[in-house]
């Protein structure tokens, strides 16, 4: 195994590289400067942004829920977190011009929140189904 | 005194399901995704070429609707899965730094390409995804050249990646996803679900995220796809990317002293709408696939390319010049490669869908040719020129 991982990395290292000459051989100095700070920016958004807020979405869902409701609520919130990622560019119309009405033509926050609500309902659902099932397999609600 | 960062340590994350286990699954995917990317960016590329060695095919005429389709859909797909990915791998961001140099230096050259894999990755889906909405938020580079060269990162780091985990990325799919072997000591706490259910979580996702956005391509699915960029209605049924007014060419493509100029050499003929009109008309059925990712497929009837070359004598096997009646811009001239000027399908067209075709469709002609990205299917063609 370990002549194919040598052979792998070293491809990936000549790979890696043909990439880079390629960005700097085909751009002006201000046009590569403006990549790294995107490059560096992305990195710096998720780790100092995006994963300590998903941290704390994980702290406070014990607090919030009954142990029952968390399973479906983390699915959930997983399926709508990373949906609404992939949606920023349409919620926000940031590209619509105002002579194109073929582009960003549907209404995307209603769509969206119209998916949110489904994935919501769904996740309430089994929620309620788990908390039910829960009480009874504990011998129901105490008196 | 020192400020410090109050940054976590890595046993202080706790959570059985941040595991290779689970982080082989999603990076196994993720990765597929990533190769179906790089490998469908390099045919757009390629069918980009002016002048390709290798000649791009004309056939099928539906082939770059599917490569270009795949291409966007599955980079909306890395979204959900890199994102997963990022987290269940989270605490190695905090691991302690090795003592000894040889260990010290390993563990650095690894941590940097994981660095640069991290960065190329968002990186590719940022700019990808915005550039798929026309939403362009950087002040210079060329989205294109940049997008192209950081692919090439993205897959070398990728790779290198893989040679270093190779026996974990083993170890993991050899054992079930709730084996513990592979675990960080302090990874014993269980989640609010199952890994089973983290991974059906990110499949669910990644399936919602593709079915939300796959319209664009996908007529079928249009009345779900919620968060595709566009509907799919548009003059003639067809969406359209730049209108004749931001092409400004409203006057020009109206007026009535426009012609059509064929050009071979010292020959040149001059054609009006009109006469093009009178020649033999021919209809196709043919897509019309946009780098962006969306396509839509339309019944375009014109001219036979093939019969224009002809009016001017250019011999089969002749490259040829388009240049559009927009004034400037990237695409106002194009190379239309020999294979796709003498295939039969190829058509100058006047119409879609039994219509004029309408101004921001390209009228008073277009170039329509199959397995053509619809950046270089020029609209208000006014020279065709035979360059040899």
């Amino acid at each position: 195994m370990m002549p194919l991982r040598v052979l792998l990395g070293a491809l990936g290292v000549a790979v890696g590289l043909y990439g880079a000459w390629l960005l700097l051989d085909r751009q002006e100095t201000v046009q590569v400067v403006e990549v790294a700070v995107w490059f560096l920016v992305g990195v710096l958004v998720h780790d100092a942004v995006v994963a300590p807020l998903a941290l704390l979405a994980g702290a406070a869902l014990p607090r919030l829920l009954p142990v029952a409701a968390r399973g479906p609520a983390v699915v959930g919130l997983v399926v709508v977190t990373t949906v609404t990622v992939v949606a920023i560019p349409v919620l926000g119309r940031f590209g619509a011009l105002p002579d194109n009405l073929t582009l960003l033509d549907r209404p995307y926050v209603a769509g969206w929140a119209v998916l949110v609500g489904l994935i919501a309902a769904a996740a309430a659902a089994v929620a309620v189904r788990n908390v039910r099932q829960a009480s009874s397999a504990a011998g129901g609600p105490q008196a | 005194m020192t400020a410090r960062l109050p940054l976590p340590r890595e046993a202080a994350f706790t959570s059985r399901l941040r595991s290779p286990a689970v982080a082989a699954r999603v990076g196994a995917v993720l990765g597929v995704c990533f190769a179906v990317c790089f490998v469908t960016g390099i045919i757009s590329h390629w069918a980009q070429l002016p002048r390709p060695a290798v000649p791009f095919p004309t056939s099928p005429a539906w082939g770059y609707r599917v490569t270009q389709g795949l291409h966007v859909t599955t980079g909306i797909a890395c979204v959900p899965l890199l994102l997963v990915k990022l987290w269940t791998v989270y605490p190695r961001l905090f691991a302690p730094v090795p003592k000894g140099a040889r260990r010290l230096l390993l563990t650095t050259l690894e941590r940097a390409s994981i660095g640069v894999l991290v960065a190329s990755a968002i990186f590719q889906l940022a700019t990808g995804l915005a550039n798929a909405a026309r939403w362009y938020p950087w002040e210079s580079f060329s989205f294109r050249t940049t997008h192209f060269a950081i692919a090439w990162v993205a897959i070398g780091a990728l790779l290198v990646h893989i040679a270093v985990k190779l026996p974990v990325i083993r170890a993991a799919f050899g054992a079930d996803v709730d084996d513990t072997a592979l675990d960080r000591p302090s990874a014993t706490v269980p989640g609010p679900v199952s890994r089973r259910w983290l991974l059906r979580s990110t499949w669910i996702a990644t399936g919602v995220a593709v079915v939300a956005t796959v319209g664009n391509t996908v007529p079928w699915l249009r009345g779900v796809s919620v968060l595709s960029v566009r509907s799919g209605d548009g003059p003639g049924g067809i969406p359209i990317n730049t209108s004749a007014r931001r092409a400004d060419v409203v006057a020009t493509a109206m007026s009535a002293s426009y012609r059509l100029v064929l050009v071979n050499g010292d020959r040149a003929v001059y054609l009006t709408r009109e006469d093009l009109l009178a020649m033999t008309q021919r209809s196709e059925k043919l897509p019309i696939a946009c780098v962006e990712g969306w396509s839509a497929s339309g019944t375009w009837s014109g001219v036979r390319f093939r019969d224009l070359l002809d009016l001017v004598d250019a011999p089969r096997g002749a490259h040829v010049r388009i240049t559009s009646l927009q004034p400037k811009g990237a695409y106002r001239r194009t190379d239309l490669p020999s294979n796709f000027a003498d295939d039969d399908r190829t058509l100058l067209a006047l119409g879609l869908n039994g219509e004029t075709l309408a101004p921001d469709h390209g009228y008073p002609a277009r170039l329509i040719a199959p397995n053509r990205p619809g950046v270089l299917q020029t609209k208000w063609v006014s020279r065709i020129e035979v360059v040899a």
